[in-house]
């Protein structure tokens, strides 16, 4: 049932003993100690713990360990801090308790993946999927239609 | 934890702040006398860096911000070359005017505003002495600006005088700038928080870690008011990585060496609770024993006039019943505590609102004396009152006590809203009447709900409306019920509001007088108020759009007044736009603090309005995630407009007034645009 596991987050190598149907979370954050990727629900409904798994947005609450063996995993610490979605976050000064924001990131870094042009519609479509209780979403609005304009508004 | 003995050490100029019997004093860390306390401490070190010691928590609210941009003001320094660290917990850190440590009331700004200026001032007029000393130069010759001491064309770091310093005496009477002078206050600097909070590396109280660290999460009774009376834990005591299985005084304490483990474990437990008066309760049944118990009689809180003769003998009456639920907090990180009970020190790390509180249950717990236990107060994910209550760090504590060993307790969002301390559900009898102008001339008030504050946050924003209503009656109904109930942003006024401002609109649709000049002419002795409420209608386009709806409420010291505009779609309730007025006195230290904290507090309130409530069953909480406790999302967020006025009067809070006004303000709007009476919240039409 506790097996070791090599995962391989933001490019490095890591190898960690957890249970086999532990969700990638916990590994991440408490096993790892990489404490950026947050636990909001453990059900996937909040979004705080929202990583990229081959580039695609994940719920890591949702995702069992053994299931991300071999994949790249890329959480909130391997956005480079000049990343025109991080630039955008600080400029328009979107968190307040800040809980909430790197799940958002990463949600928002995603959809520029797929789409780097995104209308207001599908960005707000995109991101409804993730909560704040502070209140923030119409500057989260703001900061992504930011970036998307490559810092300009 | 800072001590008089390490600031001295640390070098550098440091001063500390401290209420005396005759008002606050900025003094020397080496003067400071041992019988008091200092409530802040700052510091200018060698290479130039000013380090404010905060003593309240950062929960999202921009308080590390706030509290230090007065110091940086008056001391004129570099914004970039701030630092702020949590103040540890300890008598010296009170809070002056609350007598206990704690982030609440929309207080801090409007506590620490004049003597944070005073202690910034005092350091540069030290900083300027001593280099009119070391420099040979006289004082009038040099200008201290911007973190440099400048003379005759040179310039030097203030850190460079920071140790001669400490030498000069502690002005009695700095001058403080001119508000024409200031470079910081009315300003929006840069948040200090948001940096780490963008990259992911700020340090919540679930991201704490020490060497040797264990986990715990507590299965709690499936109904309030229960404790464990049995437990089989041994199958869930043979899996991997767990360590121990035990009851605590909230419920079942399951230990491991991982949270998985943990939560393995806890779903082969098979417990026996003990009875509680609400086992099997339903929605139904608090409605039912609520409104029986409006009936008795209560505490009467005010009376003026003869409100039952006024009502009986008035054209115009109106008589509701509201009935609001249990709220949950739903910070977005759960409660969770870092605690180490040792035979000769305690160490917790946790996202507190009180560190007093914590303080006093490690003191209970460990039993040892307050030098021995040190309190980190880390980021908070959210607060909104929840983490003042510190359940969540004497369960830590108890099991760290048990185990020997460093434990982090973190709570599932199921333990999270099943813990309860929820905003109280109330039941609230209003019978109101006016003159055929529809001038409000009685109002009787009747609210049955479990009291807060010895149950003055029962009638909150009632029994001190601004509005002119010559006979009133206020009365409660102090409830008691085995669900814990605690502050909850803006706390009494979030029903109250709700309930006296829906009923001011139900008084103007019945004559169809505009319900906006009717507020008007109840506050027309209020100025201020009054022109909270013409600045909302101005902004709005009041009279000229559609589907408006008005709300204004005073609470912690501002007046608020939103406008909603509202449609029905498909159904649904949709809010588009939201104008906020709100004026918060004489200055508006940062206008972007505050219109984040209005913008956030009507999200929430709006939340409330639309969407929460806690759901019972079986005595306990029946909607225990997002999926059936829902929150406000992005795609029902309307557009925000925050207008700030100022005043000739006290400083105002700004975290909690946004929120009262905007669930009354969407409700009178479905009111006028399609005769919808809300009486239940959340609404549903």
């Amino acid at each position: 049932m506790v097996k070791n596991f090599e995962l391989k987050i933001n490019g490095k190598l890591y190898k960690v003993k957890a249970y086999e149907d532990e969700p990638l979370l916990w590994v991440i954050r408490e096993r790892l100690r990489l404490t950026g990727t947050k636990f909001g629900c453990g059900m996937g409904l909040c979004g705080a713990c929202t990583v990229l798994i081959d580039k695609r947005a994940q719920r890591s609450c949702l995702v069992p360990v053994s299931s991300a063996v071999g994949k790249e995993i890329i959480t909130i610490d391997g956005i480079p801090s000049n990343h025109p979605l991080k630039r955008a976050w600080i400029e328009l000064q979107v968190p307040q308790c800040g809980y909430c924001q790197p799940g958002q990131i990463m949600e928002a870094y995603a959809l520029l993946l797929e789409n780097p042009r995104p209308t207001r519609d599908q960005i707000v479509q995109r991101l409804s999927s993730h909560i704040c209780r502070c209140g923030t979403y119409n500057r989260i609005i703001g900061a992504v239609e930011k970036a998307v304009k490559g810092g300009k508004t | 934890m800072i001590t008089r003995r390490d600031v001295i050490k640390a070098g550098g100029l440091t001063l500390c702040v401290m209420l005396t019997p005759e008002g606050y004093k900025v003094l020397k860390a080496q003067e400071l006398p041992k019988r008091y306390a200092p409530n802040l401490w700052i510091n200018i070190s060698r290479d130039n860096y000013l380090t404010v010691y905060v003593n309240k928590s950062e929960m999202g609210q921009g308080v590390y911000t706030g509290l230090a941009m007065l110091v940086a003001e008056e001391l004129d320094f570099p914004w970039e070359r701030v630092r702020v660290r949590p103040a540890p917990a300890g008598r010296a850190y009170v809070d002056p005017k609350m007598g206990i440590q704690l982030t609440g009331g929309s207080t801090s700004v409007r506590n620490m505003y004049e003597v944070l200026r005073l202690a910034g001032a005092s350091m540069r007029e030290m900083i300027v002495a001593s280099a009119s000393k070391s420099l040979k130069v006289p004082r009038e010759k040099i200008k201290a600006k911007n973190g440099f001491i400048m003379v005759e064309g040179k310039s030097y770091p203030y850190g460079d005088f920071a140790d001669l310093a400490i030498k000069e005496p502690i002005p009695p009477k700095p001058r403080l700038k001119e508000p024409k002078e200031f470079i910081y206050i009315g300003k929006s600097v840069s948040r200090v928080d948001v940096p780490e909070k963008v990259e992911g590396s700020a340090v919540f109280g679930i991201d704490s870690f020490l060497e040797g660290m264990v986990y715990a999460v507590v299965e709690r009774p499936p109904y309030f008011g229960a404790r464990p009376l049995k437990i089989d834990a041994s199958p869930a005591k043979r899996l991997p990585e767990v360590i121990d299985v035990f009851p605590i005084s909230t419920g079942v304490a399951v230990c491991g060496e991982s949270f998985w483990a943990c939560q393995k474990a806890r779903q082969s437990l098979r417990v026996e609770w003990s009875e509680s008066f609400v086992k099997g309760w339903e929605d139904k049944d608090f409605e039912r024993y609520f409104l029986q118990k409006l009936k008795d009689k209560g505490e009467v809180v005010k009376v003026n006039g003869s409100p039952q003769k006024v009502f009986e003998e008035s054209p115009i009456k109106v008589e509701e019943t509201y009935i609001q639920p249990y709220l949950y907090h739903a910070t977005m990180e759960p409660m969770a505590c870092l605690a180490w009970v040792k035979e000769d020190e305690c160490i917790v790390y946790a996202p507190i609102q009180s560190q007093t509180w914590a303080l006093e249950a490690a003191k209970r717990i460990s039993g040892l004396p307050e030098s021995k236990i040190k309190i980190i107060t880390t980021y908070l994910g959210g607060g909104f009152g929840r983490k003042a209550n510190v359940e969540f760090v004497a369960e830590a504590l108890e099991i760290s006590k048990r185990l020997k060993r460093p434990v982090k307790l973190i709570y599932t969002r199921e333990d999270d809203i099943r813990s309860g301390y929820f905003r109280p559900y109330s039941i609230t009898h209003i019978k109101a009447s006016a003159d055929k102008n529809g001038n409000l001339n009685s109002l009787t008030f009747k609210i049955a709900v479990q009291p807060l504050l010895g149950g003055n946050a029962s009638v909150e924003g009632v029994a001190n409306t601004p509005y002119q209503i010559p006979n009133l009656h206020v009365e409660r109904i102090d409830m008691e019920l085995p669900v814990s109930v605690w502050f909850w942003r803006s706390v009494g006024s979030t029903h109250n509001a709700f309930s006296l401002e829906t009923m001011i609109d139900r008084i103007a649709y019945q004559i169809r007088q505009d319900p906006a000049e009717l507020r008007l002419r109840l506050l027309k002795h209020n100025p201020v108020a009054y022109r909270v409420v013409q600045t909302a209608m101005e902004k709005s386009g009041w009279g000229k759009k559609r589907n408006l709806g008005i709300a204004y409420h005073y609470s912690f010291g501002s007046h608020a007044c939103h406008v909603a505009e509202v449609s029905l779609e498909k159904g649904k309730v949709k809010v588009h736009r939201v104008v906020a007025v709100i004026d918060v006195g004489p200055i508006t230290v940062h206008p972007d603090l505050i219109k984040s904290q209005v913008e956030g507090a009507i999200m929430m309130g709006l939340s409330m309005a639309l969407k929460e409530g806690v759901s019972f069953k079986g005595g306990g909480v029946a909607n225990t995630n997002f999926n059936g406790y829902e929150i406000l999302r992005m795609d029902e967020a309307p557009k925000v407009e925050v207008y700030i006025l100022n005043s000739k009067r006290e400083m105002g809070g700004v975290g909690e007034p946004g929120l009262p006004p905007i669930a009354p303000a969407v409700a009178n709007a479905l009111l006028w645009a399609y005769g919808i009476k809300v009486n239940r919240l959340p609404i549903k039409v």
